[in-house]
C-alpha cells in the first residue's frame, strides 16, 4: 500500500475548509474590517458614506470669516452674478438650450449682467421663445451664472480651478484652505474614541450592559442546567414534553415573542389583571418602573438563552455513561451527590461553551430590548449594543452617526475577543482539546 | 409586377413609422413618494401627488402628449424607521423621487447631496407657489437656497380638560380667559402643575395623570426649553445655541412635576395608545400635543365634542426669562437626487400642482394641519372649519420652527437623552445638563455657542 502524500492530504483539508473560510471571511472578518474603517471616520447622515463633493455655502463663508479669512476674498466668494457673454452662450448651447431662445438671449441681452437669479429669470420670461417648462428656463439661466456659491463640484481639482477663476490675487494658501473646508464628505478621525472615553453617559451604559449580561447569563446557565438535569431524571415522555415547552421562546419569531411579552406585561395584560385582582400595584410592568423593566428584559432574553443551554446540556448528559450513575447508586449516592460528583465534572465543556457563546451573543444582542422596553423607561435599560444601533442606524432625529456607532461596535468586538481568550484560559480549553493520553 | 410590392412596402414602412411615432409619444413614468410620520388621517400627503398626476396627465393630453404617471407611495407612521430607510436607500442609489419629511432634515440631507434644490425646478413667482407663507418658505430653505416646498404647517398647543378645570373651581369665564393668561405669562408651567395636582387631589383624574406630556421624543420638548428662555440658534451668527440655564429650568420643571406626583418618573416611553386613550377619553387633566391630534381623537379615539371638552393655549412660560410659545414643524416635499433630471422635473411639477390651495386644503382639514398659503386660508372649505381657522389665527402667528442646520440632530439627541436621564432620576439635573454640554461640545466644537 502506497502512503499518501502529506501535501495532498493538506490540499484536501484546505478544500474542506474553504466553505467555512469563505463564510468566516464574508460574515466575520469583512464586517469587522468595515466596522474598524468606519470607526475611524466622522461619517454621518450629513457626510454620507460614499464620499462627498466640494461646495461653498453661506454657512461656510461665515465659518471661514470666523477663521480669519480676509473680507475681500469672502466678499468675492459670496458674489453671484449672471453675465450674458460669449462663454455663457456656448455653455447654454452645450446644455441643450433651444437655439432660437439662445439667439434671442444673444440679441437682446448680450453684455448685460444681473445680480440675482430671479431678476435674470424674470427678464428671460419676457423673451418670445422662452421655454414652457420652468426647468428649461432655469437650465438656460444657469449657463450664465458666474459664481462658486452653492455650486457642487465633484472633485477638489474642479473646485480649485473655479476658485482660481473667481478670485483675483487670493492670499497665499487661501484656495487650498477654502477647498479643504468646502468638502462635504467624511474625514479620518480618532475623535469617536476620545468622545466615548469622556462622555459621562458611557459609564452608565457600560454599567447597564454588565448588569444585563451577568444576570441574563446566570439565568441562562443555571436555568438551562436545572432544566437539563431535571428532565434527565424524568421519564422520557415527560422530559420530551417539558423540553418542547421550554423551546418555545427560542423557536418563536422574535417579533411575535416580543408582542407576547407585551400582552403579558402591559396595561390590561395578563400580569396586570392578576395583580389587580390580588390588590397588588397594577401598571405597565414593561415600562412602568425601572426594576420591573429590568426584570422583563432579563427574563425575555433569559428564557431564550435557557432553552439554548437546555438543549446543549441535555445532549451532553446523554453522553455520560449511565453505568457510572448505576454504580454510584449501588454505592448509595444521593441525586445531589450524583450531580455534584459525576454529572457536573463531565459538563465542563458544554458549560464553557454556553457561557462564552451566550456572553458574546448577549453583549451584541439588542433586538429583544429594542422591541420590548426600547431601552426605557427613559434610557434606564439601554445597553451598549442598543445604543450603538441607535447611534448608527435608528434614531428619532434621523441623525445617523455611522462613525461613532461603528466605534461603539468596535469596542464590543474588542471586548468579545478579550473575553473569549479569558474564557478559553479559565476553562483550560487546550487541555480539553489535547489528545487523549490513552490510545483507543 | 414590381409596382405593387413597392406600393406595399411603402405602406408597410409608413405604418411602421407611424407606430414608432405613437410609441415615441407614449410615455410612462413612475414617480415614487415616501412619507414619514404619516397615519390614516394624513393620507393626502401622497393622495395629493396622485391628484396632481391626474391633472398633469390631462394637461399633457391637451398638449397632444400621451403621458402616464404612476405614483408609488409608501408611508411610515414613525420617524426612526422612515429616516433610516431614506438615508440608506439614498446611499445605495435607490432614493425615492419625492420625500415628505420634517424640514430639519434639509440641513444634513442637502450637505450629503441627497437632495436637489427645488428652487432649480419650480417657479416661486408663479401660482400656486407665489401665495405660500414667506415664513414657511424660510423654513424650507437652508444656506441661502430653497430646498423644499412646505406640505403642511401646525402648532403644538397645550390642552386642558374643561370638566376637570371646573372640578377645581374654574368658572366658564375663567376657562375662556385662560389662553390669554398663558400668553401674557401670568399663568406659568408651575401654575399648571398646581392645577394638575389639584385635579388629582379632587380625585377627578387618577394619580400620575394630572399632566400627560408627549410620551416620547419630539419637537415638542424644545417648546419647554423656550418656555425657560432658551434659544436654538443665534440670529446674528447663525450658529446653534445651547442655553444651559434654560435647559436646567426645563429639566428641573419635569423633575418638579414628578415630585409633585402629577407625572410618573417612568413616564417617557409610555405608548401613544395609552396617551390618546387618556386624553381623548377625558381621563387626563392637562397635556400638550399637536393641532392634528384633534382629527386623530375624533377618527379613532371617540372624541365627540372637542370644543366642549377641551381648552387650548400656547405652551405656558416657565419663568420670567421665558415666554409662552408653540413650535410649528412643517413637513416639506423634497426632491431627491435619485432618478434622472427629467424625472425630477416631473416630480417638481407634481409637487407644485399638489400645492394648489384646493388640493392642499384637503390634507389640512382632514388631518387638522394648517394652511401653507394665504389663498388656501381663504378657501371656504378651510376657512369654515372652526379648528383650522382658530389655530391659523390664534396659534400659527406665534409659532416658530426648529432650525435647519446639519448639526442640530446632535444637539437634539443630547437634549432628549439628558431629559430622560433627569426625568427618570438616573442623573441629577445639574449632571444631565453637564452631560449634554460635554456631548455637544465634543461633537461640534465651536460650531455651537454654549451660554
Amino acid at each position: 500500500m502506497r502512503a499518501s502524500s502529506p501535501y495532498r492530504a493538506n490540499l484536501l483539508g484546505l478544500a474542506f475548509m474553504t466553505p467555512a473560510m469563505v463564510l468566516l471571511l464574508g460574515f466575520f472578518f469583512l464586517p469587522v474590517v468595515l466596522t474598524s474603517v468606519f470607526a475611524f471616520t466622522n461619517m454621518s447622515t450629513a457626510t454620507g458614506i460614499s464620499g462627498g463633493s466640494y461646495v461653498v455655502t453661506g454657512n461656510l463663508l461665515r465659518s471661514l470669516t470666523d477663521e480669519g479669512l480676509d473680507a475681500k476674498t469672502i466678499d468675492a466668494l459670496g458674489q453671484s452674478s449672471y453675465v450674458i457673454d460669449q462663454a455663457g452662450l456656448e455653455k447654454a448651447r452645450a446644455a441643450g438650450v433651444d437655439a432660437k431662445f439662445i439667439a434671442e438671449i444673444a440679441e437682446r441681452l448680450k453684455d448685460r449682467s444681473f445680480t440675482s437669479s430671479s431678476a435674470f429669470e424674470r427678464e428671460l420670461k419676457t423673451l418670445p421663445s422662452r421655454p414652457t417648462r420652468i426647468r428649461d428656463l432655469k437650465i438656460a439661466a444657469g449657463a450664465f451664472e458666474q459664481s462658486v456659491l452653492n455650486v457642487r463640484y465633484a472633485s477638489r481639482g474642479e473646485m480649485e480651478a473655479a476658485l482660481s477663476h473667481m478670485l483675483e490675487n487670493p492670499p497665499e494658501g487661501a484656495i487650498e484652505k477654502i477647498a479643504t473646508a468646502s468638502y462635504t464628505g467624511w474625514t479620518w478621525t480618532t475623535d469617536n474614541f476620545k468622545n466615548l472615553a469622556i462622555a459621562p453617559d458611557t459609564w452608565r451604559i457600560i454599567g447597564n450592559t454588565v448588569f444585563y449580561v451577568v444576570l441574563t447569563l446566570a439565568f441562562n446557565v443555571f436555568v438551562g442546567l436545572f432544566l437539563a438535569i431535571t428532565t434527565f431524571y424524568l421519564p422520557p415522555a415527560g422530559s420530551g414534553f417539558f423540553s418542547v415547552l421550554w423551546l418555545l421562546p427560542r423557536i418563536t419569531p422574535v417579533v411575535l415573542y416580543a408582542v407576547m411579552w407585551k400582552w403579558f406585561t402591559w396595561e390590561d395584560g395578563f400580569v396586570f389583571n392578576i395583580a389587580q385582582d390580588l390588590g397588588l400595584p397594577a401598571f405597565n410592568y414593561m415600562k412602568g418602573s425601572v426594576a420591573s423593566a429590568w426584570t422583563v428584559v432579563i427574563l425575555v432574553n433569559g428564557f431564550v438563552g435557557a432553552s439554548f443551554g437546555m438543549i446543549l446540556f441535555s445532549g451532553a448528559l446523554k453522553a455520560i455513561l449511565v453505568q457510572q450513575l448505576w454504580a454510584s447508586e449501588v454505592d448509595g449516592a444521593s441525586r445531589w451527590q450524583q450531580i455534584r460528583y459525576i454529572i457536573l465534572p463531565q459538563m465542563r465543556w458544554p458549560i464553557l461553551f454556553v457561557t462564552s457563546y451566550q456572553t458574546l451573543s448577549l453583549l451584541s444582542s439588542y433586538e429583544q430590548i429594542w422591541l420590548t422596553t426600547n431601552g426605557g423607561p427613559g434610557s434606564t435599560t439601554t445597553i451598549w449594543a442598543l445604543e450603538a444601533f441607535k447611534t448608527a442606524l435608528n434614531n428619532y432625529t434621523g441623525n445617523l452617526q455611522y462613525g461613532l456607532g461603528a466605534a461603539m461596535a468596535l469596542v464590543l468586538v474588542a471586548v468579545g475577543l478579550v473575553l473569549s481568550i479569558v474564557y478559553l484560559r479559565l476553562f483550560r480549553f487546550d487541555e480539553m482539546m489535547s489528545k487523549p493520553k490513552i490510545e483507543f | 409586377m414590381t409596382v405593387l410590392p413597392r406600393f406595399k412596402s411603402a405602406i408597410l414602412a409608413t405604418a411602421l413609422l407611424a407606430s414608432t411615432a405613437t410609441f415615441a409619444m407614449a410615455k410612462d413614468v413612475t414617480i415614487s413618494v415616501w412619507a414619514g410620520g404619516t397615519g390614516p388621517t394624513n393620507d393626502y400627503r401622497i393622495e395629493a401627488i396622485k391628484m396632481a398626476a391626474d391633472v398633469v396627465e390631462r394637461q399633457a393630453k391637451i398638449r397632444g402628449e400621451d403621458l402616464t404617471i404612476k405614483i408609488e407611495g409608501q408611508t411610515w407612521t414613525g420617524w426612526d424607521d422612515f429616516k433610516q430607510a431614506v438615508t440608506l436607500a439614498a446611499e445605495s442609489g435607490k432614493a425615492p423621487n419625492i420625500i415628505v419629511s420634517g424640514h430639519e432634515d434639509i440641513g444634513p440631507w442637502s450637505q450629503s447631496g441627497l437632495l436637489r434644490p427645488i428652487e432649480d425646478y419650480v417657479d416661486f413667482d408663479a401660482w400656486p407657489l407665489n401665495q405660500l407663507y414667506p415664513n414657511l418658505i424660510d423654513v424650507s430653505s437652508y444656506d441661502g437656497r430653497i430646498w423644499g416646498i412646505p406640505q403642511d404647517a401646525e402648532a403644538r398647543p397645550f390642552f386642558f380638560s374643561k370638566s376637570h378645570l371646573k372640578a377645581i373651581g374654574y368658572s366658564d369665564a375663567d376657562i375662556e380667559a385662560l389662553p390669554a393668561k398663558v400668553e401674557s405669562g401670568e399663568y406659568t408651567l408651575y401654575s399648571m402643575l398646581d392645577d394638575a395636582r389639584k385635579m388629582q387631589d379632587a380625585k377627578v383624574v387618577d394619580p400620575g395623570k394630572g399632566f400627560m406630556p408627549r410620551p416620547n421624543n419630539g419637537t415638542d420638548y424644545w417648546q419647554f426649553y423656550q418656555s425657560f428662555g432658551g434659544e436654538m440658534i443665534d440670529a446674528e451668527s447663525g450658529k446653534l445655541v445651547l442655553d444651559r440655564q434654560a435647559l436646567t429650568g426645563m429639566y428641573q420643571f419635569f423633575v418638579d412635576a414628578v415630585e409633585k406626583g402629577v407625572v410618573p418618573a417612568t413616564y417617557l416611553g409610555t405608548t401613544w395608545d395609552t396617551w390618546h386613550q387618556a386624553v381623548a377619553g377625558d381621563k387626563a387633566g392637562i397635556w400638550h400635543g399637536g393641532t392634528w391630534h384633534k382629527a386623530e381623537w375624533e377618527a379613532k379615539w371617540g372624541l365627540k365634542d372637542f370644543f366642549g371638552q377641551m381648552q387650548y393655549s400656547l405652551i405656558p412660560a416657565g419663568n420670567e426669562k421665558g415666554r409662552a410659545n408653540t413650535i410649528t414643524h412643517p413637513l416639506v416635499y423634497l426632491l431627491s437626487t435619485g432618478g434622472s433630471d427629467e424625472d425630477a422635473t416631473l416630480a417638481a411639477e407634481l409637487i407644485t400642482t399638489a400645492s394648489e390651495p384646493y388640493i392642499n386644503a384637503l390634507h389640512a382639514v382632514k388631518s387638522g394641519h394648517l394652511a401653507i398659503g394665504s389663498a388656501e386660508a381663504s378657501i371656504p372649505f378651510y376657512a369654515n372649519d372652526r379648528w383650522t381657522s382658530a389655530a391659523t389665527e390664534g396659534l400659527l402667528p406665534k409659532a416658530n420652527a426648529i432650525p435647519n442646520n446639519s448639526d442640530f440632530g446632535v444637539v437634539w439627541k443630547a437634549m432628549y437623552k439628558g431629559l430622560e436621564a433627569s426625568w427618570t432620576k438616573t442623573n441629577s439635573v445639574a449632571d444631565a445638563v453637564k452631560a449634554v454640554e460635554t456631548e455637544v461640545r465634543n461633537a461640534l466644537g465651536d460650531k455651537i455657542v454654549i451660554r
